[in-house]
């Protein structure tokens, strides 16, 4: 069965890229363009592994990952921060990997293939 | 709870951060920000020439040269400032902190917002263990709570929801109690009520049992109740714990643990008002680690 990954991202262009990135690599993708769709998308498809953005336009990603961690169900899902901010690798303490934008895509899918496959 | 914030900036990257979480409060308090900067030096006395700050250059200073700095300030805040209501710019010319004071004089804002040291980054605290000297002096004498964002990281919360109080049980740990217990209330936020144990002073001379550790965590643990929770009457949303270790390190890997948003913390609290002691190391340290904005309080915040 593939895997799948949430992508929480609200640029519509990375969201594209990502969605086709993984695709094309044997996952299988979802998307929300907020935390709270994602937080709501995450306990629908209770994904493998979420990629985060940092500055979502109704919250930011650390304290999504605090709601993320407060729920049973979720706060062991592997999170992969990817954002253009500086300070981005220390922002959320848990997450297995931070990544800058623009990120480099076979580090991206070494980083997931090590955490979920 | 806060409707004036000061903005102390440079003006540069090196503020950067604090600029995020000042107009953020702005935004979501629907606070007056005042940005305050104080664009240079007088190469002596009273004398019209300054060194601007920036630069490093002497310039004449006039009316169109204070313009043309706001103007300057205007267009690097830009982005902020256009989703901010309730706005000012101030520059001034002196010493950075003598010249912060002199305005939070007037002004009395609720906070002052301050960034790291210009010139700080994410490996500033191997470089420099201290905190830069206009928030040293700037915190030793505010007659309001100080917010000290040192990290990038610790400006990506976005408000306040949940507050670690980290105590000494000191004087100026009781005001920093009472601002940050009615901050917690009034923004519904989860508390955490948290004091270190500071085992290396236990252990300096002698190493103590952990039956003795756990005695003493057990007595810290009743202050906490007896100090500050019989003070809360019927606010539910809290949390208290005790933690032995090396006091800032507890605190800021409490702080994570708990995702906290937000650290207040009283410094200085084993020195008199004397104005040559150097910021209280804990507190210090916090604030150059802390993955969350850090307020620092004296013992003179609320007083008159």
């Amino acid at each position: 069965m593939k895997k799948k990954i949430l992508i929480i991202e609200d640029d519509p262009a990375v969201v594209d890229y990502l969605t086709t990135l993984f695709e094309d690599n044997g996952y299988t993708a979802c998307s929300a363009m907020s935390a709270q769709d994602g937080f709501e998308l995450a306990q629908k498809e209770r994904p493998d592994l979420i990629t985060l953005d940092l500055e979502l336009p109704d919250e930011w990603g650390p304290r999504f990952y605090r709601k993320l961690s407060s729920d049973k169900g979720l706060k062991n899902t592997p999170v992969i921060v990817i954002s253009g901010l500086s300070g981005n690798k220390y922002a959320v303490s848990k997450a297995v990997a931070s990544l800058s934008k623009p990120f480099d895509r076979d580090e991206l899918l070494k980083i997931v293939k090590e955490n979920i496959d | 709870m806060f409707k004036k914030i000061l903005f102390a900036t440079s003006a540069t990257e090196a503020c950067d951060h604090a600029a995020r979480v000042a107009f953020d409060m702005a935004q979501r308090y629907n606070a007056h920000i005042d940005v305050f900067h104080v664009l240079g030096i007088p190469t002596r006395g009273y004398s019209q020439v300054v060194v601007d700050v920036t630069t490093g250059e002497e310039v004449a200073l006039d009316d169109n040269y204070r313009d043309l700095v706001k103007e300057e300030i205007r267009t690097y805040y830009d982005h902020q400032i256009e989703k901010t209501e309730n706005w000012s710019i101030d520059v001034a010319i002196g010493l950075p902190h003598r010249e912060i004071l002199r305005i939070a004089r007037l002004m009395k804002p609720d906070i002052i917002v301050m960034g790291g040291s210009t010139g700080a980054s994410g490996s500033y605290a191997h470089k420099k263990i201290v905190t830069g000297s206009t928030f040293q002096r700037v915190a030793k004498a505010a007659r309001c709570p100080v917010l000290v964002i040192n990290r990038p990281a610790a400006s990506f919360w976005g408000g306040f929801s949940n507050v670690v109080f980290a105590t000494d049980f000191s004087d100026a740990a009781a005001t920093a109690f009472d601002f940050s217990f009615k901050l917690a209330h009034t923004l519904n936020c989860e508390f955490h009520i948290f004091h270190a144990l500071d085992i290396t002073r236990i252990q300096m001379n002698n190493l103590h049992t952990q039956d003795y550790i756990e005695d003493q965590i057990r007595k810290a643990s009743q202050q906490l109740r007896f100090r500050y929770v019989s003070r809360m009457e019927n606010f539910k949303q809290y949390a208290m714990a005790v933690w032995e270790g090396i006091p800032f390190v507890e605190i800021v890997k409490y702080a994570r643990e708990k995702h906290a948003d937000l650290i207040v913390m009283a410094h200085n609290t084993h020195k008199t008002e004397d104005n040559d002691s150097p910021l209280g190391s804990v507190a210090e340290q916090v604030i150059l680690r802390a993955n969350c904005p850090v307020i620092s309080i004296n013992r003179s915040v609320g007083k008159k």
